[in-house]
């Protein structure tokens, strides 16, 4: 079943990477002064704000005894795609969007440590060109490292599709909206690498259990890539950081 | 935004049949020109200084505790004002009461187009131009955490239906006993090139909205709400493309108009007052009557009993 | 609009700062903050730009899309005003929680706009009668310090001239319908006359003492503002060699309205007015020369970037 021309003879795609090659990474912490928290990732063409403010005391409704509630919001700018959106939030697919983001930052967060707090994450995607999902939780956990809440671990997510080369199955690493294009399934996992588990496991479009495998160990092998950037940039802003700040104080 | 299934709407986009009349097709010029004539009258027969004649009364709602009715020729607008409850879905007390406008156009008011049931961008900009002119007039330190309902309700729109609304809201708060600081007034003027109609009519204002040919030439329409005891301005609102000395007289001329409507509202006020005071006399001396009439039967009954 | 809570004292330390002139971050009463803008940030959009105004942050985007003119203005385009309150600036904007406050702001300028001595719309005709350009202008505001009017007002305009339209390429009449070919080639497109869209100009009543550009913490200590809507000059959106050909504008107010629980007399109101013109005058002008500023380094040298957003 040869599939869709993802690759090119030379085993290139459409934007000139190869299967296991990320998007260029450009992010950046600490970008507003008013959240706890805030972060601007970039990852290609698909760009992410994120803000963090908390944990503080939770509404009524949603306190929980047992740990912090993390309370996500996902929303994507009326221009953030080819054609425009008439709604930020609060259609179907923002809402799902954001409970998965929701689970997925749950299990990095240490809750138990605020019983009946809230912690509000608020995504805003003001780029989409594929893979905003993943873009969204490596930069709210950018976001929650700059807030400094207690994680267990960074929760990194990217993406996979698949592509054939010489009738050989070829994943493809962090998806770009030319690689989605042609109706190749989508796997996203958002997981926490060095203990290796899984926070979330979302795909689409139709894949053979055969090359399940394949497809996650590359998606999974983007993540512990990913997760090395973002720990470079949470280091180098933390060094840049505290020298900024001291000239600010002196 | 969920959608009223059960009453018909009408296709989105449909285009009404006057548009293919000889009338509607004519240029800007032509319609402009008819609005006034050389003698400085306009079309209903105004001079441009002259405010339409008003025609107000109190109490045309029994349901609600204040209501008014106001009539500016074919701009008629009725206003009912209800009793200060707790607001609802509020958190954090607050120390000043809140005010709730309502503008509702009626679905047959406009001439121009049928207005949709579901209020509209125009209708929510009318409510909050409403609320934003009523604040200041009421004194609402006296009622903290409550708020007063105030709806007002379109009938005809003929121009000038803020300004409407606002009178009739305000008469409506006086006659429901809202304490307030003062009688608040509104007034609008529609402004093309260098003539100002006062209390322009709907297609007076209409004009002043379409953007002329001449770059220059100044369109544009100007509501203005005072407190004139006070000499406040408590709500102002222009639209079009105007000069500032075209802004400031028209402030001028509208502060003038709006202190001119206050002796009227005043003696709409009095009159309610007497008529209510009246009705209570007229109310009491019944009451004595029929007291008057049992005492008497009393007297003729012990006596009965008495004789045995 | 979120609530900054300040203490009496701190109320009226603002309040007396500003009597004698002085603010509390060292402006007068007629001094803007420091501003940072940028064109051309979303290459999804036709025109973009970003607005730091100190605290307060905006992103503008701007989307065309071929649409059927209204049969009222049938040599007309049209416009519309999209204002989003993120949640990133105030917890308070989750849900629909800042909806209040972007529709008066996206109906402030809509009003603002509405003139066609403010922005022509005759500039969007494609064929009369059939096809015109319906410009989708999407303001997020990112960020709240104080001031969102004149922010969104200066990013919108900043936007607009930046945004690149596609010429139209053939044109076909089937019948009744018409078949538009738009050129594929992104340089291959034309810019808007953009010079006299207006600014809007917010003066915040505090004390007997208007001021312009009031931070969040003194719009928490002010019960009415007042804003102006004033016409730009287009000369100041041209180069020298084009600006003999080009008409002086008069500034002149396109829309006013007031907002907040109080009132002011009717002599301030026209002081207010007054001052609001001057200041849009300065901005305008300002404005005018960061954009050309900006848009000669686009074509000699590699663009730098200052914001986050690069």
């Amino acid at each position: 079943m040869p599939g869709p021309e993802l690759l090119s003879t030379q085993g290139l795609r459409q934007d000139g990477r190869r299967p296991n090659e990320l998007r260029r990474i450009h992010c950046k912490l600490g970008v507003f002064t008013q959240p706890d928290g805030s972060a601007y990732l970039e990852q290609g063409n698909t760009k992410v704000l994120a803000a963090v403010y908390g944990p503080h005391q939770a509404q009524k409704s949603k306190a929980s005894t047992e740990g912090v509630v993390v309370n996500c919001q996902y929303s994507m700018a009326t221009f953030s795609t080819g054609e425009r959106k008439n709604r930020p939030r609060g259609d179907r697919k923002s809402q799902e969007m954001s409970l998965h983001l929701r689970q997925a930052l749950t299990a990095a967060i240490k809750t138990e440590l605020y019983p009946r707090s809230q912690i509000d994450v608020y995504v805003e995607v003001l780029q989409d060109d594929g893979s905003a999902y993943s873009v969204c939780v490596n930069a709210a956990t950018l976001a929650l490292v700059d807030a400094g809440i207690p994680l267990r671990a960074y929760v990194v997510s990217c993406s996979a599709s698949m592509a054939w080369r010489d009738g050989r199955p070829e994943p493809l690493v962090d998806a770009a909206r030319t690689d989605q294009a042609s109706g190749g399934c989508l796997l996203t996992v958002a997981a926490i690498t060095n203990t290796g588990s899984i926070a979330l496991l979302e795909m689409s479009h139709r894949l053979h259990m055969d090359y399940l495998d394949v497809v996650l160990s590359r998606a999974m092998q983007g993540c512990r890539d990913i997760e090395a950037v973002l720990n470079q940039a949470v280091r180098d802003h933390l060094a840049e950081g505290w020298t900024k700040q001291d000239v600010v104080t002196v | 935004m969920p959608l009223d299934y059960r009453r018909f709407n009408g296709p989105e986009d449909s285009v009404s049949y006057k548009r293919f009349t000889k009338n509607y097709i004519r240029n800007y010029d032509e319609i402009h020109k008819e609005l006034v004539n050389k003698n400085g009258v306009r079309k209903d027969g105004r001079a441009m200084d002259e405010a339409r004649s008003l025609f107000a009364r109190t109490d045309m709602v029994s349901q609600a505790k204040g209501s008014a009715y106001i009539e500016m020729k074919k701009t008629k607008v009725i206003c009912s004002v209800f009793d200060p409850r707790e607001t609802p879905h509020q958190n954090e007390f607050s120390q000043l009461g809140q005010l709730y406008c309502e503008v509702k156009l009626a679905p047959f008011s406009c001439p121009r187009q049928r207005r949709p049931h579901a209020p509209d961008a125009e209708e929510r900009a009318l409510s909050v131009a409403l609320r934003q002119a009523l604040e200041p007039a009421v004194c609402r330190h006296m009622f903290p955490n409550y708020q007063v309902d105030i709806f007002v309700l379109i009938l005809e729109h003929d121009g000038s239906c803020l300004s409407a609304a606002i009178n009739a809201a305000g008469l409506a708060l006086a006659d429901a006993a809202v304490p307030m600081y003062d009688i608040i007034t509104a007034c609008s003027v529609a402004i093309i090139g260098e003539h100002s109609f006062l209390d322009p009519s709907e297609e007076e204002e209409f004009v002043a909205l379409m953007s002329p040919e001449n770059t220059e030439t100044n369109h544009g329409v100007i509501t203005m709400s005072t407190l004139s005891e006070l000499k406040q301005v408590s709500h102002f609102t222009q639209i079009g493309n105007l000069d500032v000395e075209c802004v400031t007289n028209a402030i001028q001329t509208l502060e003038q108009e709006c202190s001119k409507i206050v002796p009227n509202i005043q003696k709409v006020l009095v009159s309610s007052v007497t008529k209510c005071f009246k009705q209570k006399q007229r109310l009491d001396e019944e009451a004595k009557e029929r007291e008057a009439e049992l005492d008497a039967k009393m007297e003729e009954w012990k006596k009965k009993l008495k004789a045995g | 609009m979120a609530v900054k809570l300040l203490s009496e004292t701190e109320k009226s330390f603002i309040t007396y700062g500003v009597q004698d002139d002085f603010r509390s971050d060292g402006r007068s009463n007629i001094d803007y903050r420091p501003m940072e803008l940028e064109t051309d940030v979303v290459s999804h959009a036709n025109g973009s730009a970003r607005l730091r105004l100190a605290n307060t942050d905006v992103l503008v985007g701007v989307k065309t899309e071929v649409d059927t003119p209204s049969p009222d203005n049938p040599g007309a385009g049209k416009i519309e005003f999209f204002v989003d309150c993120s949640a990133n600036a105030t917890p308070e904007f989750e849900g629909r929680g800042g909806e209040q406050l972007a529709n008066s702001i996206s109906n402030m300028m809509q009003r603002a706009y509405h003139s066609s001595q403010a922005f022509n719309l005759k500039q969007l005709c494609i064929l009369d009668g059939k096809q015109c350009w319906k410009l989708y202008i999407d303001v997020l505001i990112l960020e709240c310090g104080g001031n969102l009017c004149d922010a969104v007002s200066l990013a919108v305009k900043a936007a607009l001239f930046n945004t690149r339209i596609p010429f139209v390429k053939a044109a076909l009449m089937d019948g009744g319908n018409v078949d538009l070919q738009l050129s594929d080639d992104p340089y291959d497109c034309k810019l808007l006359d953009v010079g006299s869209a207006p600014l809007l100009v917010t003066l915040c009543k505090i004390g007997e003492k208007c001021v312009v550009d009031p931070s969040a913490e003194e719009e928490s200590c002010s019960v009415i503002s007042l804003v102006v809507g004033v016409t730009g000059n287009p000369k100041n959106y041209c180069t020298p060699e084009e600006s003999a050909k080009v008409a002086e504008g008069k500034a002149k107010c396109s829309a006013i309205s007031m907002s907040g629980p109080g009132s002011v007399a009717t002599k301030t109101l026209k002081d207010a007015i007054n001052q609001g013109i001057v200041a849009a005058q300065s901005l305008d002008s300002a404005l005018g020369h960061a954009l050309l500023r900006e848009r000669k380094e686009n074509v000699t040298l590699k663009k730098h970037s200052y914001g986050f957003l690069k």
